[in-house]
């Protein structure tokens, strides 16, 4: 009985200290004199891919089809009129539905980065690589440049086979930090975000597959509150904020202002900057390298 | 080669805020849809939905309230009647038309009509719009398919086959959909170019999602945020001379402090110079007229490909 009870114990000992072995915090994180926080605005440019891939019915997907033909036009002109760079994780085929978008968006200086080929990562290895390599070719084709950041749950070592510094996903840390493989191996900058900090929790209605009792349908002010107190959090502490949108959500009018007074308020304040991922991606691995190995 | 079919029901952009211009240099447009379903899930409206308190509310005082205040404003609406209420409050719709409000379609009796086979979903939209043509003497030209509490997707329901069976019956415009914040075309076939104006629609415009959702006794009621919404909604719409729209249920916006929201709201869109105001019948004509699909409707060739692995 008490053998059992303590292998359970050692079990549960080793798997945290597995877990937390992965990652490497990054301590001493910094900004370059003048900056005390970095707001990346990043984009799932999903419009009805994932309503499409999830079965849902006709009217579902003419709600994601506002995040192609209105959406991320708006957000775009938004981000351009503030001098925002914002990174856009874009399905592969995303770009055999929208490219007039995705152009203008890459001659903005947007940065255009993977988010799956249509929004799955498929559990065979061979066919993973091959969507992988598809997007890989698709995003390239359409902004001039290989993306070397993800928003999705694909390997590490693929990903780094591929070139790809960084993931943006979860919220292990709140600044940037690295996460390895089970192996130890593959390090890839890991850029957090939160749930929180998710325009689709707030105002998409069935996300994840939620019930009617469990929406929480709610108005642009109230996300605002929500969002303003999480940076002036990290802001006093010269922190990172990560704001996760959907096109076809944070693209319709009412919220389209609503990120206009966000930004505008953000930018009253001294040393905010709106870089890409990219960029902080590429300052961490300057300033900040991983330990052991060479990311 | 397929065209993005499955995937996209228009084309690739929407008209920009500078394209779009209102009747008389209006410069934003504003849209009321009041639905008089009583359904609560895809079966439709059945006896037991129609013998409730808040059906007989919603279609005595709260039917009668809301007219007040729409008059009140001087504004017309749409009002999406589900056909076999027609007969049953024929006095009460009449009354209506007199006002100068529309009566559109919500379906034979606001059913989910997504499973149906293509000649049942033919001979429900032909019943449909013969009992409501009867009742009002004169044929509906608008059609409605709007989302219920209970439903699952807050979209409203259609089966594949819908669109083209819209047209095929000769309906103006389709009531609601999702792909733009103004009237839109559905394209039903892509080769050519066989499509239905569809009006927006968007659920956080829309009383039921605010008021005692998603049901009766177990619903959480947030009639600010609501009132946010269309505010927020209109105000950044007006801005950019789009439309407005927003959908009511008298059993639900007609009681006590709700329908004094709707008042608020309503007096508050007074004070905005330059709105125009139509039926959703008034806007679709005048849209099918400004914006005609030979000239707007600006389908891209597809360079939509077919992979092994990959959905088609």
């Amino acid at each position: 009985m008490i053998s059992q009870l303590d292998r359970d114990l050692a079990e549960l000992q080793q798997a945290a200290a597995a877990y937390t072995a992965r990652h490497q915090f990054i301590h001493d994180f910094s900004y370059p004199p003048g900056i005390r926080i970095a707001v990346n605005f990043t984009l799932d440019f999903d419009s009805m891919l994932l309503r499409r891939l999830l079965n849902e019915p006709p009217m579902q997907l003419a709600k994601g089809e506002f995040g192609g033909r209105v959406g991320i036009w708006r957000l775009i002109e938004l981000f351009d009129v503030h001098h925002v760079k914002a990174t856009i994780f874009t399905p592969g085929r995303a770009c055999e539905l929208y490219p007039q978008a995705l152009r203008a968006a890459v001659r903005s200086g947007h940065e255009i980065a993977d988010h799956m080929w249509e929004h799955r990562v498929p559990k065979e290895a061979a066919l993973e690589e091959d969507h992988l390599a598809k997007t890989v070719a698709a995003l390239e084709q359409i902004s001039g440049k290989r993306p070397v950041g993800t928003r999705s749950g694909h390997s590490a070592a693929l990903l780094r086979k591929y070139g790809y510094i960084y993931r943006s996903e979860g919220s292990a840390d709140q600044r940037p930090h690295y996460f390895v493989d089970e192996e130890g191996e593959n390090c890839l900058v890991h850029l957090p975000f939160h749930y929180v900090i998710d325009d689709a929790m707030f105002f998409s209605f069935a996300w994840l597959g939620s019930e009617n009792t469990a929406q929480r349908i709610t108005d642009p002010e109230r996300v605002f509150d929500i969002w303003w107190a999480a940076f002036r959090q990290q802001y006093r502490e010269g922190g990172y904020l990560n704001i996760c949108m959907h096109p076809f959500v944070s693209g319709r009018a009412l919220r389209v202002a609503m990120l206009d007074r966000l930004i505008s308020q953000m930018k009253s304040l001294p040393g905010v900057w709106f870089p890409s991922c990219e960029e902080v991606a590429r300052l961490c691995l300057e300033k900040f390298p991983p330990r052991a190995q060479a990311a | 080669m397929p065209w993005k079919e499955r995937y996209t029901i228009s084309d690739e952009k929407s008209l920009t805020d500078d394209e779009i211009r209102w009747p008389q240099g209006a410069r934003c447009c504003v849209g009321i849809t009041v639905d008089l379903s009583v359904a609560d899930g895809p079966d439709g409206i059945g006896a037991a939905d129609l013998t409730t308190p808040e059906a007989e509310f919603g279609t005595n005082q709260g039917f009668s309230a809301l007219l007040t205040v729409l008059k009140r404003y001087d504004l017309k609406a749409t009002f999406a009647v589900p056909a076999v209420l027609a007969p049953i409050y024929a006095d009460r719709i009449r009354a209506s038309v007199a006002e100068g409000h529309e009566i559109a379609a919500n379906g034979f009796k606001h059913e989910d009509v997504s499973a149906f086979q293509r000649e049942e979903e033919r001979a429900r939209i032909t019943r449909a719009t013969e009992i409501l043509a009867e009742v009002t003497c004169g044929r509906p030209v608008g059609w409605f398919s709007l989302p219920r509490q209970g439903d699952p997707f807050a979209g409203g329901t259609i089966s594949s086959n819908t669109m083209d069976l819209l047209i095929e019956a000769g309906y103006l415009y389709m009531g609601n959909g999702l792909a733009d914040d103004v009237p839109h075309y559905w394209v039903t076939d892509f080769a050519s170019r066989r499509a239905i104006l569809t009006l927006p629609y968007y659920y956080h415009f829309d009383d039921q999602f605010f008021l005692m959702f998603p049901r009766k006794g177990t619903g959480l009621e947030h009639p600010d945020a609501l009132f946010r919404n269309w505010k927020a909604e209109f105000d950044a719409q007006y801005k950019r001379g789009r439309h407005f729209h927003m959908t009511l249920h008298p059993r639900h916006i007609g009681w006590c402090n709700r329908l004094q929201l709707l008042n608020d709201f309503l007096a508050y869109l007074r004070g905005f110079p330059d709105l125009w105001t139509p039926t959703g019948e008034e806007c679709a004509r005048y849209w099918l007229e400004t914006y005609p699909a030979s000239a707007y409707l600006r389908l891209e060739p597809s360079i939509w490909h077919d992979y092994p692995g990959s959905l088609s």
